[in-house]
């Protein structure tokens, strides 16, 4: 695919005619609107409890208040929750990326009856709300007994993503046939072909899939909170709820604290892989 | 063992994962929801019953329902088109030549990147009555405090949530606008047609294909929203359910109340069929539609 073509070779025009500054200008104020909430919660997490409910709202601290930071990693089990969050997540992300190469796979690679159709279900359960299963598989779950486990995870991640599948099945399909010809004649099977020809040629994808399922695990809400108990729950959920004081009302200086820390993975990740990212992003959105 | 016959088996092999995981985590839950949606069970007793078709019969006549149905589509309506012209805006507005141009593209794309969650606890942060920026922003220039996080605000609030992550569908669009033939753009400015028109009329029908798909998803993702209005109610647990203002009374939220507030596994299971009908109704609409709108240039369908 040739969806990172560089941007900027060409000036395009907008519609409308702007001048450099008022773009610029029109760009800063924009800026503002994206940027703005990160440093608002990191302002609030840095304030005392006063500072935060002070009316008018104050802007900066008085004095940067680290101790909410403290707070937020000991007032509820952090530590705990983020082990939580990045076993399940790394998991999720391991098997998922595995199954979904393996069936991007058989997609791309090996012809099979019934083929064509099965990968038009395959794109239609793209369109599946997720929620939709979700709360039918929590009563079937909870009836086989596997609420508060982390099997749903497993089976989830050994079932494959269909985005996943499509995203692998993109670049497998792109791997000229010579490859594979050269390696039949050796006398492989495909499973060797899989694993020894077009998984090594794989990398960015499968850094790509995993990156991509484990945030997705990291920043899912809705199952954990349905399916996993206090103790067993991810930081998603144990940041929402429990930074309260003694009265049960919620410290939003410490639960500012406590966001910036479990958001922070999340950005690193995206920072460090961003050209991954964006490209995925654009893979899947591109050739619907 | 032919090799034909050898790679067919391999290719059920290959693909068995999926197809399992489809049948027994996609197609068995939503038949089980099916089966749960003509009974009166309850989530826990085990004294349900078959009720046949009464609980589709009580949601026709379930005023909530409908009105949570009815906002849906708006919010739907109001948010898809906005977050999708908005995606475009920006993409047209960062597909030139610009200083930082990369870190313009990153600051607009971040908010996409974080969690739920976090999204949530900001926004609640940013948009709080006393203590939050905006009001604050809004007071410099003379206008009183608003309490954007109940009714009637909120449905504001719940838009800008969704508006502020609009960056993925930025980059999509930015990717399409790169495949325009620079050729064309400038042949039709040589021809005298100004810029808006080339936009209108070269442009955005060559990325029609990109816009359709991001309508689609668009629809599909916001008709589902639940989390997001969940998380915004003033309250801060999950058992606060009740208190998600009228305005972002979602139908997910419905039914999530449905099931977890009133414990009516059964009329939620109903409510979750009958929008997956109207989901894929859309669906289809917007599909056909795409017929008067969308531009191919190419036969779609042809794939290797």
């Amino acid at each position: 695919m040739h969806v990172n073509r560089q941007a900027t070779a060409t000036a395009r025009r907008t519609p409308v005619r702007l001048s450099a500054g008022a773009v610029y200008v029109l760009l800063m104020a924009l800026a503002v609107v994206f940027v703005g909430p990160f440093v608002w919660l990191v302002l609030a997490a840095l304030k005392t409890r006063d500072e935060w409910a002070a009316i008018p709202a104050r802007i900066l601290p008085h004095k940067a208040q680290w101790g909410n930071f403290v707070s937020a990693l000991t007032d509820i089990n952090f530590p705990a929750y983020a082990v939580n969050s990045f076993f399940l997540s790394t998991m999720y992300a391991v098997l998922v990326t595995i199954s979904s190469a393996a069936v991007g796979f058989g997609f791309a690679r090996l012809r099979g009856r019934g083929k064509r159709p099965l990968f038009l279900v395959l794109l239609s359960t793209m369109m599946l709300p997720q929620i939709l299963t979700l709360l039918p598989t929590y009563v079937l779950f909870s009836r086989l007994g596997l609420v508060n486990t982390y099997w749903p995870w497993v089976l989830w991640g050994l079932a494959a993503s269909p985005y996943l599948i499509f995203l692998f099945r993109q670049f497998f399909a792109a791997i000229p046939r010579e490859l594979e010809d050269a390696a039949i004649i050796d006398g492989c099977g495909w499973g060797r072909i899989f694993v020894r020809v077009f998984l090594p040629l794989s990398r960015p994808v499968l850094i790509t899939s995993f990156l991509l399922s484990f945030t997705w695990t990291w920043g899912d809400y809705i199952s954990p909170a349905l399916l996993l108990d206090v103790d067993h729950t991810t930081l998603s959920v144990a940041i929402t709820a429990w930074y309260t004081d003694p009265h049960g009302n919620a410290i939003p200086t410490v639960q500012a604290a406590g966001a910036a820390l479990y958001v922070l993975p999340a950005l690193l990740i995206f920072l460090f892989a961003q050209r991954y990212f964006i490209r995925s992003v654009v893979a899947s959105g591109v050739k619907g | 063992m032919s090799w034909t016959r050898y790679s067919n088996r391999s290719f059920y092999l290959f693909v068995a994962p999926w197809v399992l995981g489809f049948v027994l985590l996609t197609a068995v839950p939503l038949g089980y929801a099916f089966g749960v949606s003509l009974t009166n069970f309850d989530g826990s007793s085990p004294r349900w019953r078959w009720v046949g078709f009464r609980n589709y019969g009580e949601l026709f006549h379930d005023q909530d329902a409908w009105a949570s149905l009815l906002r849906t589509v708006a919010y739907t309506a109001i948010a898809v088109p906005l977050s999708v012209a908005g995606a475009l805006g920006l993409a047209v507005l960062l597909n030139r030549r610009l200083k930082g141009v990369g870190l313009w593209r990153t600051m607009f794309f971040l908010p996409s990147v974080v969690p739920v969650v976090a999204m949530a606890i900001m926004w609640k942060l940013v948009l709080n009555r006393d203590a939050g920026i905006l009001n604050a922003l809004l007071h410099v220039v003379g206008i009183r405090p608003v309490s954007w996080l109940v009714d009637p605000m909120a449905f504001y609030a719940l838009l800008i949530l969704t508006l502020w992550g609009l960056g993925g569908g930025m980059v999509i669009m930015l990717a399409a606008l790169q495949g325009v033939p620079a050729e064309l753009e400038e042949a039709a400015i040589v021809d005298g047609a100004n810029r808006w028109r080339v936009f209108r009329h070269i442009t955005v029908p060559i990325i029609s294909p990109v816009i359709f798909f991001q309508v689609v998803t668009g629809v599909i993702a916001t008709f589902q929203i639940v989390v997001q209005p969940l998380l915004l109610a003033e309250t801060n647990s999950i058992a606060g359910v009740g208190q998600v203002p009228q305005s972002t009374h979602l139908y997910m939220v419905q039914v999530y109340q449905e099931f977890f507030t009133s414990n009516r596994f059964g009329y939620g299971s109903a409510m979750l069929w009958v929008f997956f009908l109207v989901i894929l109704a859309f669906t289809v609409l917007i599909q056909r539609s795409s017929r008067l709108w969308v531009h191919y240039e190419v036969d779609t369908d042809a794939e290797g």
